[in-house]
C-alpha cells in the first residue's frame, strides 16, 4: 500500500517527481474514498445521532438533556432485563443450534438412506418467511392444536406452549432453530467436502464406531466450520427472530419472550417513547459490539491454526 | 479491533456529556402548502370505506374547491410505529386518523386542539370524551367503539333459558352458564388474552357492575382508587373467571382477534365481550350465527348498587397536526370527514356504529338496535381512560393473574404505581 514510487528518481526534475509522488500517494484514499462515505454517512453517522439521542428525554422531556436517565430507566424496566435475559438464554441454546444440523450433515454425508430427499426436506424450511413459519406453528401449537392432541392420545399433557410464561421462549427459540438450521446445513455439507475421506476410511479400517468418527474425526476436521456456524447462528438468534416474536407470542405470555429488537420496536411505536428505544437500541449495539469482537477473534485464532 | 472498541467508548462518554437531541423539530417546513392537505389513515385503502370517503371528498371540495385532499392509507399493524416517526421527523400528514384514548393522548404536543372549529358537531357526534385531554378535544369521532356482552340465543334456547331475559345479576349469569354448559358443552366466555387484550374487554364489559357510580365516573376523571376493593374486584373476578373454568381453555395463548371470536361464531362459547364497530362485532357474528342469534346484554351487576350501562368511546377520529399551514381548512377536512352523509355511508358499507346518533340503523339486525338504543345511557370505557403504558402493563399482568403467579393485589399495586406515575 505504502506508496514509493519517486523516491529513486533523479534530482534534476523534482517537480513532477513530487507531483506524481502526491497523486500516487492520494490515489488509495480517492478509491475509497466512496465506500469510506457510504460507511459514515449512512452507518456511522446515524449510529452517533441515535446514541446522541438517546441521553434525551421522552414526551415533555423531548429535546431536553437527560444524562443516562433512559440507561437507568431501562434496567429498571422488568421487561428490558428480561429481554437481556433471554439473549443469554439463546446464547445457551446455542450449542444445540449448531449439534441439530451438524448431526443432520453427518447423516446426509455419511449417505443414510435417503439422504437426497432428506437434503431438499431439510432445507425446505428456510425458504419460509418468519411470518409464513410462525403462523403455521400459531396452528400447531395452539392449546387445542394437534400437537396437543396428539401429545394426548399418548396420555400426556396438553401444554400450553405459548401460553405458558416458562415454555414459551423455548417454543419459539426451537420453532427459530427448525426454520433456519437449513443455512447452517448447507454450510456444513460444504465444509464436508473439504473433509480428507481418507481419514474416515482409516477410521472405518480401524474399526470405530459411529460416535467415535463423529468425535474423533469429523469434529476436529471441521473445527472451523463449526466455528463458523456458531457465530451466524447466534447472529441470526439475537437479530431476525423479531418476525417470529411478533406472530408467536407479541412478546408475550406475561412479557416472557422479549427479545431486545422486540423491545425497541415496543417502545418506538407503542409506547411513543423514541429516545428509551434509542437507549435499547445503543445497549443492543454493545451487546452485538462484544459478539462481534469475539467473533473476529475466533475466527482470526482459527485462520492461524491453519 | 481494540482501537474501534475505545473510539465507540470515548464517543458514548463524549455524547453522555453533551447529550442534545431533539425528538421533533418544531421549525420544519409546515405541511398544507400549496392548497394540498396530506391526510394519513388506515381506512381509506379499503373497499368498504371507499363510499365515505368519496362523499367526504364531495362535501370538503364544496366549501373549498381549490384545496386538493391525498389520502395515505397505512398498514394499521405499523399505522403508530411511522405516525411517529413522521411526526418526531417533523414530516407528518396534516389529518390523521387516531384511535381514542391513549394513543392520542400521548401525541396531543403534535396535534391542534379543535375546540373552536368543530363546536356546532358536539351535539350531533358522540363520542368525543376518547379524544380528549386536559378538557381539549384533539380530533372528531367516526365510529363508536365500545364493549358490548354479545350472546349466542340459541344455545339458551337449548339449554332451556329464555334468550331474551339475560341474566342481570352475577350468581344468576354464573348459573345460566353453568346450566348452558351442561347442555350444549359450551364454556361461558370465549377469551383470548394472548395479546393482553382480554383483560381490557373484561375490564370494560363489565367495569359498570362492578364499580359504584361515583367510582366509575372518578375512574374517568383520572382520580382513580387503585386500593378500593371494587377496583380490585375487577381483577379477582378476573382470575375468578378463569379458575372456574368459565373461560375456554388457553386463554393465556388465545389471540383476541380472531381466534377467541371464533370459539364464539363456532357455538363453543355462550358470551363474548366484543367490539361495536369494525371487526368482532354483530356484522362477524351474524355471518356465522344469524342476525337473530346475536344477542346483546348489558353487565351483570357483580357489586350490588351498581348501575350497568355500556362502556363506549369514540372509536376513530380525525385529527389536525399543529404544524398544518392553515388550521380552518384543515378542520374543516375533519368536519366533512364527519359529515352525516359520509358517516351514513361508512355505517352502511364497513359495518361501524358511527359516531353521528341521528344515522337510522333499523337495517343492519336486532344487535345494533339494541346497541345503539344503549348508547344514549352509556358511559366511557375503563380500558381507554389508561395511559398505554399502563395498558400494557395491565396485559401482562392479566395473564400472570391467570397463570397464578401474581397475586390480585400484587397487580394491583403495580398498576397504581403505573398510573400514578404518569
Amino acid at each position: 500500500m505504502r506508496p514509493v514510487g519517486g523516491r529513486g528518481q533523479p534530482e534534476n526534475r523534482p517537480r513532477r517527481v513530487r507531483g506524481g509522488w502526491r497523486a500516487e500517494r492520494l490515489a488509495p484514499y480517492v478509491l475509497v474514498a466512496p465506500a469510506v462515505l457510504i460507511i459514515v454517512v449512512l452507518r456511522l453517522w446515524p449510529l452517533v445521532l441515535g446514541v446522541n439521542f438517546s441521553f434525551t428525554g421522552d414526551g415533555e422531556r423531548n429535546g431536553t438533556t437527560v444524562g443516562l436517565d433512559n440507561y437507568v430507566d431501562l434496567l429498571d424496566d422488568p421487561l428490558f432485563r428480561t429481554a437481556l435475559r433471554n439473549v443469554a438464554l439463546l446464547v445457551l441454546l446455542l450449542p444445540v443450534a449448531v449439534a441439530i444440523p451438524g448431526l443432520l450433515a453427518t447423516f446426509i454425508y455419511l449417505r443414510v438412506p435417503g439422504h437426497r430427499l432428506f437434503r431438499s426436506v431439510y432445507f425446505f424450511p428456510a425458504v419460509l418467511s418468519p411470518v409464513i413459519v410462525g403462523a403455521i406453528f400459531n396452528l400447531l401449537l395452539a392449546f387445542d392444536g394437534p400437537l396437543n392432541a396428539i401429545l394426548g392420545g399418548l396420555g400426556i399433557g396438553p401444554f400450553d406452549w405459548l401460553g405458558n410464561p416458562h415454555v414459551a421462549i423455548f417454543a419459539v427459540a426451537g420453532v427459530h432453530i427448525w426454520a433456519t438450521f437449513g443455512m447452517a446445513l448447507v454450510v456444513f455439507l460444504a465444509g464436508f467436502a473439504t473433509l480428507d475421506a481418507a481419514l474416515l476410511d482409516a477410521a472405518r479400517v480401524d474399526g470405530a464406531s459411529l460416535a467415535q468418527t463423529i468425535w474423533h474425526v469429523i469434529i476436529p476436521g471441521l473445527s472451523r466450520t463449526i466455528q463458523f456456524v456458531f457465530v451466524t447462528t447466534l447472529i441470526g438468534m439475537l437479530t431476525s427472530m423479531f418476525g417470529l416474536l411478533y406472530v408467536m407470542t407479541s412478546g408475550g405470555p406475561e412479557g416472557s419472550t422479549y427479545l431486545p429488537e422486540y423491545y425497541i420496536w415496543v417502545q418506538q411505536g407503542q409506547m411513543n417513547r423514541p429516545a428509551l428505544a434509542s437507549a435499547a437500541s445503543t445497549a443492543l449495539f454493545m451487546i452485538m459490539l462484544v459478539v462481534g469482537l469475539l467473533q473476529i477473534s475466533v475466527l482470526r485464532r482459527a485462520a492461524r491454526e491453519d | 479491533m481494540k482501537q474501534r472498541a475505545l473510539w465507540s467508548a470515548v464517543l458514548v462518554a463524549g455524547l453522555a456529556l453533551t447529550g442534545c437531541g431533539r425528538a421533533s423539530d418544531s421549525n420544519s417546513s409546515p405541511g398544507g402548502s400549496d392548497g394540498k392537505l396530506v391526510v394519513w389513515d388506515w381506512k381509506s385503502g379499503d373497499t368498504s370505506a371507499a363510499s365515505y370517503i368519496k362523499k367526504a371528498k364531495a362535501d370538503f371540495a364544496s366549501k373549498h374547491p381549490g384545496v386538493t385532499v391525498e389520502f395515505v392509507a397505512q398498514p394499521f399493524e405499523q399505522y403508530y410505529t411511522l405516525l411517529g416517526a413522521a411526526i418526531q421527523a417533523g414530516k407528518g400528514p396534516d389529518v390523521m386518523l387516531f384511535n381514542g384514548g391513549g394513543q392520542i393522548r400521548d401525541r396531543v404536543d403534535a396535534l391542534l386542539p379543535l375546540d373552536e372549529y368543530v363546536g356546532q358537531d358536539k351535539q350531533r357526534l358522540a363520542g368525543w370524551e376518547a379524544f380528549t385531554k386536559d378538557s381539549k378535544t384533539y380530533a372528531a369521532p367516526v365510529t363508536l367503539q365500545g364493549h358490548p356482552i354479545y350472546y349466542n340465543k340459541s344455545l339458551y334456547r337449548k339449554a332451556g333459558l329464555d334468550p331474551e331475559r339475560p341474566a342481570t345479576s352475577w350468581n344468576e349469569f354464573v348459573a345460566h352458564c353453568q346450566a348452558i354448559t351442561a347442555a350444549t358443552g359450551a364454556k361461558c366466555f370465549a377469551q383470548g388474552n394472548k395479546e393482553g387484550i382480554g383483560i381490557q374487554f373484561f375490564m370494560s364489559g363489565l367495569g359498570s357492575g362492578i364499580l359504584s357510580p361515583q367510582e366509575y365516573d372518578d375512574w374517568i376523571a383520572g382520580k382513580r382508587n387503585w386500593t378500593s376493593p371494587d377496583v380490585k374486584r375487577i381483577f379477582s373476578l378476573w382470575k375468578e373467571v378463569n379458575d372456574k373454568g368459565l373461560n375456554n381453555d388457553g386463554a393465556n395463548s388465545t389471540a383476541m382477534f380472531n381466534d377467541a371470536f371464533a370459539v364464539f361464531q363456532s357455538g363453543k362459547a355462550s358470551h363474548v365481550i366484543g367490539l361495536m364497530s369494525d371487526i368482532g362485532h354483530w356484522k362477524d357474528f351474524a355471518e356465522f350465527l344469524d342476525a337473530g342469534n346475536v344477542g346483546v346484554m348489558k353487565s351483570p351487576v357483580v357489586t350490588a348498587g351498581t348501575t350497568p350501562s355500556l362502556p363506549y368511546d369514540g372509536g376513530i377520529g380525525y385529527a389536525v397536526a399543529r404544524r398544518t399551514k392553515d388550521p380552518r381548512v384543515a378542520a374543516d377536512l375533519v368536519r366533512s370527514l364527519t359529515s352525516t352523509d359520509a358517516l351514513k355511508a361508512f355505517h352502511a358499507d364497513a359495518g361501524a356504529i358511527a359516531a353521528d346518533a341521528t344515522i337510522d340503523v333499523s337495517g343492519a339486525g336486532p344487535a345494533v338496535a339494541t346497541i345503539v338504543s344503549e348508547i344514549k345511557g352509556g358511559q366511557p370505557a375503563l380500558h381507554v381512560a389508561l395511559s398505554s403504558k399502563t395498558v400494557e402493563l395491565m396485559g401482562r399482568l392479566s395473564q400472570q393473574l391467570l397463570s397464578g403467579s401474581v397475586t390480585v393485589d400484587k397487580a394491583v399495586e403495580q398498576l397504581a404505581a403505573s398510573d400514578q406515575a404518569g
